[in-house]
């Protein structure tokens, strides 16, 4: 019955908050910049984007579902997450070094890269209200690491959007801006999470 | 948390009452909560000297807690470390609440409280040695008192009864050699 217990707290809170912020960042991402040209969703790019984001929300939210318990197992979930950010940032490495060398710095910085981690952030935040939400009715009792576990979950569903709306073709710039936007919705939920996440 | 007799104790008689109260059996979720309670009062007492009458309070919300969050259990970790964690929880909260920043360096974990949690005094100890010393010839009741119960000195216990040093230690002896006889007797019949 626990084990029932735990499969049916994923699916009953993580779930349906992963579908409705990734539906709020789609919405806004296309709303507010516009899709990629239809083109490029036959290249491989967009759904290499979409890969990564899928695959750390994943991760992000095992982590989560596991902080939110009083005692836990983090050591699986935690290598997760790396293991996904390790592999985007090797394919990122090898993207680097398949690029000209002139061009490397061009294809790493993009066009946006300074605004794409604000709106990888910005887009996710539909999806920390709700990952926070989804926590604070369990038993956190490391709120800042939880607050940052469902941060990391969100800003990955809100990458996901974005990724319907960023033209960067390059793994090197999804390596580094990708990352740095879900970071740092990870760090706005452990600035939250200390506040919220109490029970 | 220190892996010893009592910690094991507790988690194996536990762990089989919750795993049954989980599959719905609520004599044995009554039966597992109420030791729980005993060991968080302990717990609770041992950290909360300060405010003895918050403790069952927040034994309470605690218990309120297990229940709440009795989800949240992952049945391939010790039930025990699962009720402490939130019990830690409960008791840091209460600490925030209250401000205080006096204790956060205390070890919590390097103690077994169950060992030094002091049972409720009922003052039934009193009442059985009242009624063995009243079995006693007075002088042995007096010296064994005078010594052992108000703790003075032979020298202080014997100016006060006149007797000299070596009778009141005669005294003291004796009285509990009786004692210890009375008491075996009495338990046996």
């Amino acid at each position: 019955m626990k084990t029932d217990t735990l499969i049916e707290l994923l699916a009953r809170r993580l779930v349906p908050v992963a579908g409705l912020g990734l539906l709020a960042s789609a919405l806004l991402a296309l709303s507010l910049i516009g899709p990629v040209p239809a083109a490029m969703f036959a290249t491989p790019v967009p759904w290499m984007k979409l890969a990564y984001a899928g695959a750390f929300a994943g991760a992000a939210g095992w982590l989560t579902a596991r902080l939110a318990r009083p005692i836990t197992r983090l050591a699986e979930p935690r290598g997760a997450v790396l293991a996904v950010v390790g592999a985007m940032g090797l394919l990122g490495l090898l993207a680097w070094f398949a690029t000209p060398g002139s061009d490397r710095m061009l294809a790493l910085l993009g066009h946006s890269w300074l605004i794409c981690p604000w709106n990888v952030a910005a887009f996710s935040l539909p999806a920390l209200a709700g990952s926070l939400w989804a926590v604070r009715g369990l038993a956190p009792t490391q709120p800042r690491a939880a607050g940052f576990a469902a941060g990391l979950f969100a800003g990955a569903v809100g990458a996901c959007g974005y990724a319907l709306s960023c033209p960067e073709q390059s793994a090197a710039f999804v390596a580094v801006w990708y990352t740095l936007g879900i970071g740092l919705t990870g760090g706005l939920g452990a600035l939250l999470g200390q506040r919220v996440l109490r029970w | 948390m220190p892996v010893d007799a009592t910690q094991y104790n507790f988690e194996s008689g536990l762990k089989p009452l919750w795993m049954r109260a989980q599959s719905g059996d609520d004599a044995a979720y009554a039966q597992a909560l109420s030791r729980i309670a005993q060991r968080l009062r302990g717990f609770l007492r041992r950290r909360m000297q300060s405010l003895p009458d918050e403790v069952e309070d927040l034994v309470q919300e605690t218990l309120l807690a297990l229940h709440l969050q009795r989800g949240t259990y992952d049945p391939s970790l010790p039930v025990s470390a699962w009720v402490m964690a939130i019990a830690r929880h409960k008791l840091v909260d209460l600490w925030r609440r209250r401000g205080r920043r006096d204790d956060r360096h205390d070890a919590i974990d390097d103690v077994d409280e169950f060992l030094l949690s002091a049972p409720e005094d009922d003052g039934s100890a009193q009442h059985d040695l009242d009624k063995l010393l009243g079995q006693l010839p007075e002088a042995q009741r007096r010296a064994i008192l005078l010594t052992k119960v108000e703790g003075l000195s032979v020298a202080e216990a014997s100016q006060r009864t006149g007797a000299s040093e070596s009778a009141i230690k005669v005294q003291v002896h004796r009285g509990l050699k009786r004692l210890a006889l009375l008491v075996r007797v009495g338990g046996t019949a």
